[in-house]
């Protein structure tokens, strides 16, 4: 049985009956089991699946009404609540956290008969680029092993690229669904902001985070938009995309649209063979008649400090509830006195978290919120207004997702300020709110170069276009594993 | 020079939901942590929904307040570590990026004096504590989140107070002023809350927390001035700091000062978008905001020429200017008035009595007309009163049935008063020559007749009889 | 510039139980002073903005009981409170 299938021809092939949900999902567990030794992209496998994949069978066979899914395998990231389930964001912290509740996300997928077949590997609380700060130990990347797949969304990078399930749902930070998808050659979605329900989502920023998928085709990330998306009573931030349909009309290709490659996303530090990606992509778009012309976005340049400033910031705020005293791991009350007790349950904090927490207090604090915080939301302002100014210009804006080649494990973890400065073509999307995707588009070396395509705010239908045009041009080789 | 200055804190108990999540707001009749929801538990990756109510509550008090109301109101999160905040942080209002929380600037009259606000803001408030086990060792500490997220409105003044009894008579005017709005019930325990901050002699300002009650805030506040003072007659200065109030021992201590905690890290909650309330919404509150107790008095007086005391005490209930509202008519409004205060509000002086009272405003208006028309005299009326109470029956079935008939007829009453006369023939004499002690004839007619002829006709019945 | 005695005053402040306060200095410190590039970012004059939401799309006042009993999910005692060390 072929795993390597899109979710749309999944779907095609149980209606038509040319396979069974429990046929699809048994060859999936023994995927996982086969790979994911090497790979580590679970914390958990569901051990229902099974049993779910009889019963939608069942449904299937019987006429009854089945959901848009089909069962579906599709995997999670640890910080979402499924209920009954249990949800560590990757984190010594919430070993024993069980979610009383399910995310929005979670019920709309539900509703449709999706399967969730496991819960995935993240850095801790979704704060890291590489999967390597997650206290279970990293994930690899299965187009080669000894490389980082990306982060913090690592896992489900690597459970969609290697055919562990056809789908998985990460959550973008600052391009923690986006560079994983890149590294590991997915499809990796980050929608407009308020687009998709937070509510169930471990909060780790948020005020620019957003849950995304990544799927194998860019038709596949729409058609879980269309689940997944619109306004949620749970979810203050949520916006009404009257219940748009991201599939329609997403062959209307790319003529005449303007494209605005974005200078500081392609100045030094930025790799050669990514250069190269990148140029060709820019041909082959102009090829189905864009027209792509350079753009400055200045604040750029300072997007990375103003994306960690404000992140530790709220990251500290976010993190706070974590005292151990209604959910977190086994640690008995007794003999501690309140601040001695939380301060050592803290102590399970990574390194990395605890780090960004100690950030996080440092720049908003009263000496110096000034200087580090209030400037950071300044520049958050700023990049917003200079991004605006360019969507007058160009429907699209487009860079590499990441401007270096998937490096090795190991090799950024103790120099943060370079690990940072990954990010640095993909937190401008989330400062500023904007949609962004990320294509698969070329391998090198062996090793994945994805290509980014920015819209303005509320214009994922016509991002999800242009990135459908992009990906037709694209063939790429078959993963090692 | 004495400045005290409040920060009061009055739950919305009138909301059906808590700030943040559909819980009750009002926590009071539930098991220990049966009024939770992930919300408001803290619990993993849930979100604060904003209760539209309590927004506009909040506008409608800072509109009664005469304060300003911008048009966009913002949440601030004040992070500190406390186990009765269960994310640990507490979601506020404050005014750093120019005026955002729900009520700005406004003032309020106490007496002559203009008590000036310096904000209103919407908060939630944290759970509570308890604590079981006696010795320090083996003491536990609880946690029950029923009053997490329950809608707080914080009312801080101006320094403006001069004396404790000034503070007492405001926080009446503002209880009443709350009630009347319909947004509280300040009688609940723990409803309202007060910090106080005191400085004296141009000295130090000191924070006082923890008062349980407004008594018990008069009663703080008396103390830390008397303390202030004394040690500005040894040339001691006055530290700048937070006290408690201790209520065993009647005094304010020194809280310990933990440097560390008091740095909340302001910034903007990312989970709540800036508010837009915009004026047609404030139009629409202020219409249906009830009417003020200055404006009710106002009218009592200059439209029912009911005298002031009686207005005031009238108009600064809600209660039973409601009650006032439905059963007076414009020939009896003096009447109604006159009964409610002088004799309702003493009989129904507590929340049980009221709740069991059988009366209703038809019952008060038939029992005005009754007195004004003479079917029953004012002090056979407060006897028909306390049967309405009980029994709830109509005003006539009770005349009737405890014979309160006014004897106004005057032959019956002519009868009785000759037969005073004749065996009164000593005090007779004494009332010819001294006009002043016939009252105590008019006494012994009021006793013949059970208490229901009329004072009135009496006395000139007398006199004329006896001829003076 | 960030000494060791800021990282323990800030590790207080967010009650976090650090050994070596020293351990994170280089680290922290390297990140902080990464941020200084914001002082050339030229935004002092910026206006911080915010999402809006108008006051008619906020959640309708009405009790809601959540459907099961959280606290038996929640560390719970005697399966009414959640017990917290002593203050």
């Amino acid at each position: 049985m072929n795993l390597k299938i899109s979710a749309l021809k999944f779907i095609e092939e149980v209606k038509t009956g040319n396979i069974t949900v429990e046929e699809f999902t048994a060859k999936t567990i023994d995927r996982i089991n086969q790979v994911d030794d090497k790979l580590h992209a679970f914390l958990s496998v569901n051990n229902n699946a099974i049993d779910q994949a009889r019963n939608i069978d069942k449904k299937i066979k019987s006429g009854e009404n089945v959901g848009v899914c089909y069962g579906m395998p599709i995997s999670i990231k640890d910080n979402m609540c499924i209920k009954d389930t249990k949800t560590t964001c990757a984190s010594k912290m919430l070993e024993n956290f069980v979610a009383p509740y399910d995310a929005t996300v979670i019920s709309k997928l539900k509703k449709q008969d999706a399967i969730f077949i496991g819960k995935v590997n993240m850095d801790e609380f979704a704060m890291g680029l590489t999967t390597e700060f997650s206290a279970f130990g990293p994930s690899k990347n299965p187009w080669n092993i000894e490389h980082v797949p990306g982060g913090s969304s690592g896992g489900s990078a690597v459970s969609v690229s290697s055919y562990e399930c056809i789908a998985s749902l990460g959550s973008d930070t600052g391009g923690s669904v986006r560079n994983p998808a890149s590294f590991c050659s997915t499809v990796g979605y980050k929608p407009t902001y308020g687009l998709i329900s937070r509510f169930g989502l471990i909060s780790y920023a948020n005020s620019i985070e957003q849950i995304g998928p990544l799927t194998r085709t860019v038709k596949d990330t729409a058609f879980m938009l269309n689940i997944i998306a619109g306004v949620d009573p749970n979810d203050n931030t949520t916006l009404n995309n009257n219940n748009e349909d991201y599939l329609e009309n997403i062959d209307s290709g790319i003529e005449g649209k303007k494209i605005g490659i974005i200078t500081e996303m392609i100045g030094d530090g930025i790799d050669p063979e990514v250069m190269t990606a990148t140029k060709e992509a820019i041909s082959k778009l102009e090829g189905l008649g864009a027209i792509c012309e350079e753009v400055s976005l200045e604040m750029v340049k300072y997007s990375v400090a103003a994306y960690y400033t404000i992140t530790a910031t709220e990251a500290g705020s976010n993190l706070a509830r974590y005292d151990n005293l209604r959910y977190g791991y086994e640690m008995p009350v007794e003999g501690y006195e309140f601040n001695s007790y939380i301060s050592k349950a803290r102590k399970n904090f990574g390194p990395e978290v605890t780090r960004r927490m100690i950030i996080g207090g440092f720049v908003p604090s009263a000496g110096h919120a000034g200087k580090y915080f209030l400037k950071a939301m300044k520049v958050k302002s700023k990049l917003t207004k200079e991004i605006n100014e360019a969507f007058k210009k160009f429907d699209l804006l487009i860079a590499p997702t990441v401007p270096i080649l998937p490096f090795k494990i190991g090799e950024k973890i103790d120099d943060p300020v370079s690990l940072f400065l990954v990010d640095i073509n993909t937190v401008t999307a989330n400062l500023t709110g904007k949609p962004a995707i990320s294509i698969p588009f070329k391998i090198v070396n062996g090793l994945p170069i994805g290509i980014q395509l920015m819209a303005n705010s509320m214009n994922d239908k016509m991002l999800l276009q242009a990135a459908h045009a992009l990906e037709k041009t694209v063939t790429l080789p078959e993963i090692p594993i | 020079m004495t400045k005290i200055g409040l920060e009061i804190h009055c739950q919305l108990t009138n909301l059906e939901s808590k700030l943040f999540c559909s819980c009750k707001a009002n926590y009071r009749e539930f098991e220990p942590n049966e009024n939770i929801c992930p919300v408001c538990a803290g619990m993993p990756g849930s979100l604060p929904r904003l209760n539209q109510e309590a927004v506009k509550k909040a506008t409608m008090i800072s509109m009664a307040l005469n304060c300003s109301t911008p048009e966009k109101i913002a949440f601030f999160r004040k992070n500190y570590f406390y186990p009765d905040l269960p994310k640990n942080f507490q979601i506020t209002q404050l005014n750093i990026y120019g005026d955002t929380s729900v009520g700005g600037s406004g003032t309020i009259s106490v007496g002559d004096k203009k008590i000036r606000i310096t904000r209103i803001q919407l908060e939630e408030d944290p759970g509570r504590l308890i604590y079981e086990g006696s010795s320090s060792k083996n003491q536990i500490t609880l946690v029950d989140y029923n009053r997490a997220g329950t809608p707080l409105v914080e009312i801080v003044t101006e320094p403006d107070f001069e004396t404790p009894k000034e503070v007492r008579d405001f926080l009446n005017i503002l209880s009443d002023l709350l009630k009347n709005l319909g947004v509280a019930d300040p009688s609940l325990e723990g409803a309202m809350r007060a910090d106080a901050n005191v400085s004296t002699r141009g000295g130090n300002k000191v924070e006082i927390k923890n008062i349980g009650s407004f008594h018990d805030l008069e009663k703080a506040a008396h103390f830390e001035i008397t303390r202030q003072e004394s040690l500005h007659d040894r040339d001691i200065p006055i530290a700048q700091e937070t006290r408690h109030w201790d209520d065993r021992r009647k005094i304010t201590v020194s809280s310990r000062s933990k440097e560390e905690d008091l740095d909340y890290r302001y910034f903007l909650e990312g989970d709540i978008p800036w508010v837009k309330i915009n004026p047609e919404i404030k139009t629409e509150l202020k219409s249906k905001m009830p009417e003020s107790i200055s404006s009710k008095k106002e009218r009592y007086v200059t439209k029912y020429q009911i005298p002031e005391q009686v207005a005031d005490v009238l108009s600064s209930d809600k209660f039973y200017s409601d009650l006032f509202e439905e059963s007076h008519s414009e020939s009896n409004a003096k009447e109604v008035a006159n009964i409610i205060t002088t004799e309702l509000m003493g009989l129904e002086d507590t929340r049980e009595k009221r709740e069991a009272s059988k009366l209703t405003a038809p019952h008060l208006k038939d029992l005005a007309d009754a007195i004004q028309t003479g079917k029953v005299s004012r002090n056979s009326s407060k006897n028909a009163l306390h049967e309405i109470l009980k029994t709830g029956k109509s005003v006539s079935q009770i005349i009737s049935e405890l014979d309160l008939g006014n004897v106004s007829d005057e032959s019956e009453l002519l009868k009785i008063i000759d037969q005073v006369i004749s065996n009164e023939s000593e005090a007779v004499e004494q009332a010819k020559s001294n006009p002043q002690t016939i009252n105590y004839l008019v006494g012994k007619v009021m006793q013949a007749t059970k208490g229901k002829a009329d004072p009135t006709s009496t006395l000139n019945l007398l006199k004329k009889q006896i001829g003076i | 510039m960030v000494t060791v005695e800021e990282i323990e005053h800030v590790s207080k402040l967010m009650k976090i139980d650090v050994d070596d306060h020293s351990e994170y200095l280089e680290k922290v410190q390297t990140m902080i002073s990464y941020f200084d590039i914001l002082d050339s970012a030229g935004v002092e004059s910026e206006e911080i903005s915010m999402p809006e939401i108008p006051i008619e799309q906020l959640r309708n006042d009405e009790y809601i009981p959540f459907n099961e009993k959280l606290i038996e999910k929640m560390n719970h005692y005697k399966g009414t409170y959640v017990r917290a060390p002593k203050m």
